[in-house]
């Protein structure tokens, strides 16, 4: 209200400068609520540069203990932010892309979180011309460990996808991808932190049956998860080679992992990946 | 064999005598024969090297030393591509056998491949892999062609291919310093024919069968090697057996008075059936 467009931004060709830059989001669930920690966790923001909406109380608690600001009024955000999150449910999305149309200038950077909404309908239900990238998140993102995808859309450039990446690298791995690769994002790893889950869970299953305590078995089952996926990242080596390197000749490891290949395991885990992506592409269309 | 210059014998005895190399290329059971036959004219200098599946080192020297003090006795562990030079060969030396010893046959067999020496104990591992290795490429081979045959290739065409293809592929293993892994996601482009073949792979759980003819080789070997010591038949009774065999398959064979058996058949000493 009378603040005008929010906050100084320069784009210099690489990256825009942020420190003045001033954040919104539209919808304040989970995801958005770990984006913003994110930010704030990595001194990206201040705090007071971020502004969140939701129609109720109920989220927006957690925000303001953060120390951001929140509002009830989705046009608000907009009014007073340069990058803005759209972050409702899918369903919700092309209504409240009504409703803050008015506001948006050719100055915001407007990133979809909605799950299936291509950028061709981002575009098509907002001015023509206004910066729309979309990114596809995963559940770690709360707790900055997460692994993003975006894709930017046809008047966003390369200042904005910079921005966006070296914001959101704050919350985990970020990577720029063609819209194509969004649907497979989801399949690998937006459900795919659910299939990890479900290793977990068999792997303590697995220890309780040969006797150790489920809570144990559940937090050491965690860990080892944590720990081979730090080798892989911080080594970069192919996970085969990994593998090979745990094996010693007629070892434990060897004689498991034989048990995991006649189940084909492989297979399965391509089967999830593979079905996952396709009900994505299936869902976007509907 | 004569054709190419070898000399040839009925004569085990003499085959001995006039060898300091001696190997036994004889099929597993009729080994303790052979060691009783020709025992007497093992001297210092021989160096007794078995092929014969499933029969211990000890076992060879328990016999030899009826005659020999310190018999040098190899076992080594061979495969069927010694006949194209690509053998895949080990060996483990016996109690009284040099590295000299060892060395002069590894020099020998690496002149027809891979030659390394290892502990006796992995020998029946060898075995299952790469002694009956070429039984697994065979069959993939031929599995291989006539999926090229069902997609419109000839056949001679298709085994040619899929020969090529499965040589090329180890070459560049054995070459690279790269994971096969590594390898295997080299050939495969995003979304690609080859993806989409190797998730076919994956369901029918060929590794897992892989792992699972490595496995079964290698328990079959210990297995055999496990009843031939047991073997509680008497000595001439197999040799009869075996006699009656050798006359029925290659009855043009003059057979040497039963003082001197001879067990040379018609078939290359290399091909050996594990």
């Amino acid at each position: 209200s009378g603040r005008g467009l929010g906050g100084r931004v320069r784009a210099t060709g690489s990256a825009m400068e942020a420190v003045e830059l001033r954040v919104g989001f539209v919808g304040a669930g989970r995801m958005a609520g770990g984006l913003a920690r994110g930010l704030l966790r990595a001194g990206k923001v201040p705090a007071s540069n971020i502004l969140a909406s939701a129609p109720s109380d109920k989220n927006l608690d957690a925000w303001q203990e953060l120390g951001c600001r929140t509002t009830h009024c989705n046009l608000e955000v907009l009014q007073e932010s340069t990058l803005v999150f759209l972050a409702t449910k899918p369903h919700i999305l092309p209504g409240v892309l009504q409703e803050i149309r008015p506001a948006v200038g050719p100055h915001h950077v407007i990133v979809s979180l909605a799950a299936g909404v291509t950028l061709q309908t981002l575009q098509r239900l907002l001015p023509a011309g206004t910066k729309v990238l979309r990114l596809m998140p995963n559940l770690p993102c709360v707790v900055q460990a997460g692994a993003m995808v975006f894709t930017r859309g046809s008047s966003a450039g390369d200042g904005e996808a910079a921005l966006l990446k070296s914001l959101l690298s704050s919350c985990g791995l970020c990577e720029e991808v063609p819209e194509s690769y969004i649907n497979i994002h989801t399949g690998l790893s937006g459900s795919g932190v659910a299939y990890v889950y479900l290793f977990a869970e068999a792997l303590a299953e697995g220890a309780v049956k040969m006797g150790m305590p489920g809570g144990l078995a559940s937090r050491i089952a965690a860990q080892t998860l944590l720990g081979a996926a730090k080798i892989m990242l911080e080594t970069g080596e192919h996970p085969a080679k990994l593998r090979g390197d745990v094996c010693t000749p007629g070892g434990t490891t060897i004689h498991a992992l034989h048990q995991l290949e006649k189940g084909a395991l492989r297979a399965t885990v391509m089967n999830a990946v593979e079905a996952a992506t396709n009900r994505a592409c299936d869902m976007a269309e509907d | 064999l004569q054709k190419i210059g070898v000399n040839f014998t009925v004569s085990n005895k003499d085959t001995v005598k006039s060898s300091d190399v001696l190997f036994l290329a004889v099929k597993p059971p009729i080994i303790p024969f052979i060691l009783e036959e020709v025992g007497p004219d093992i001297e210092a200098r021989h160096i007794v090297v078995s092929c014969a599946a499933g029969v211990t080192i000890s076992s060879i020297e328990k016999k030899l030393s009826a005659f020999c003090p310190t018999p040098k006795v190899i076992r080594c562990m061979t495969n069927t591509p010694v006949i194209v030079r690509e053998g895949a060969t080990v060996y483990a030396t016996g109690t009284h056998a040099d590295v000299e010893d060892g060395k002069l046959l590894e020099q020998l067999m690496a002149s027809v491949g891979f030659c390394t020496e290892v502990e006796e104990d992995l020998i029946d591992a060898v075995t299952g892999l790469s002694g009956s290795g070429p039984a697994y490429a065979f069959t993939a081979l031929d599995a291989l062609a006539d999926g090229g045959v069902k997609m419109g290739l000839p056949r001679r065409l298709a085994v040619r291919l899929g020969a090529q293809a499965l040589l090329g592929a180890a070459k560049m293993l054995l070459e690279s310093e790269q994971h096969p892994g590594q390898l295997k996601d080299n050939v495969c482009s995003p979304g690609g024919a080859t993806i989409h073949a190797l998730h076919f792979l994956e369901s029918g759980g060929f590794r897992s069968l892989l792992i699972n003819a490595v496995e079964a080789s290698c328990i079959r070997t210990r297995e055999l090697q496990h009843l031939a010591d047991q073997e509680k038949i008497s000595a001439a009774a197999i040799k009869k057996t075996l006699l009656d065999k050798v006359k029925l398959e290659s009855p043009s064979l003059s057979v040497a008075p039963a003082s001197k058996v001879s067990l040379f058949t018609n078939k290359s000493p290399s091909s050996k059936k594990n």
